[in-house]
């Protein structure tokens, strides 16, 4: 089976659809089963109380938000250097769900801010930096649509994903190279976590279910932009015939 | 297992308000796509979609 014949957006389009399922309904199992964990099995923080449970959607989303950033900038950088038209397309379909992540991380930072610190918001590294992602997003996302020949949105848009990705390690490193108010890692690669394991598996749990979301929406808002970018376009239909 | 009461201890406001705003943004963003694929579909003419998309979709409205 030749796989390569899948970057092609015409042939990608029928197995992105049967693609979709596949991630879409593991996804809802899971938030339901990381949700269980999260409210039913975890203990109540004896700092925080049940403010914490916060954390479960919250540091999920802050993670997808970065990851999808990091993403988006891959496959737009390969669309840009190979001009590979589905990979660009691909960055485009992603930003709007880091987007969403991102926002998710910020408001639910901000929900979590004000029993624990006693402020919505601070102009703090790490959430100043999270703001900046989200601007990145919203510049993607705007700067493809001011364009209309999508080939150049692309590239456009490549750059500006590209130069961006440095404010990825900003975020995650913010914390331990400024005082900040935000806490630290809760779970570190090497070493162990500093909460207890329902909450760690909380977290784990709601993460991947996050990631089968963000590949089911992602797949099917790439199937849209593919028949919006190509339906006047005549070698699209000799492809598929 | 513990159920922890729907006040939270107190912080219920912040730990709902959250939930509840992660859930409009989900769900906004599923309705969005499907009403976006849902225009998509209307307005396609059969000429210029490749056989692999109209096979597709005729399967989808027959199954």
């Amino acid at each position: 089976m030749n796989i390569y014949k899948y970057a092609s957006p015409a042939m990608f389009y029928p197995l992105a659809g049967k693609m979709i399922p596949w991630f879409a309904i593991p996804a809802a199992l899971l938030f339901a089963a990381g949700l269980y964990v999260g409210f039913f099995v975890a203990p109540t923080d004896f700092q925080q109380g049940d403010a914490y449970r916060i954390m479960f959607i919250h540091v999920p989303a802050a993670w997808m938000g970065m990851f999808l950033y990091v993403l988006m900038a891959i496959y737009a950088g390969i669309g840009w250097a190979f001009n590979a038209r589905l990979s660009s397309m691909m960055a485009s379909s992603i930003a709007i769900t880091g987007a969403s992540f991102t926002l998710i991380s910020l408001v639910t930072g901000a929900f979590w801010g004000k029993p624990t610190w006693g402020t919505w918001w601070v102009w703090d590294a790490r959430m100043t930096s999270t703001l900046i992602l989200l601007f990145l997003y919203i510049g993607f996302i705007s700067l493809q649509a001011a364009i209309d020949d999508p080939r150049r949105a692309d590239r456009a848009g490549a750059v500006l994903a590209l130069v961006g990705v440095i404010n990825v390690p900003i975020i995650y490193f913010s914390v331990q190279w400024w005082n900040t108010l935000h806490q630290g890692a809760t779970i570190r690669i090497l070493g162990k976590p500093t909460i207890a394991g329902s909450m760690v598996a909380a977290m784990l749990i709601m993460l991947a279910a996050c990631w089968l979301y963000s590949v089911a929406v992602v797949l099917i808002r790439l199937r849209c932009i593919i028949l919006e970018r190509e339906q006047n376009a005549s070698r699209f239909a000799e492809v598929g015939a | 297992m513990n159920w922890p009461d729907l006040s939270m201890g107190g912080y219920g406001f912040y730990v709902w308000g959250s939930y509840i705003f992660s859930l409009i943004a989900i769900v906004w963003e599923v309705v969005s796509l499907r009403s976006r694929k849902k225009a998509l579909t209307q307005q396609q003419s059969s000429n210029t979609v490749p056989a692999s998309v109209l096979r597709e979709r005729t399967h989808e409205t027959t199954s």
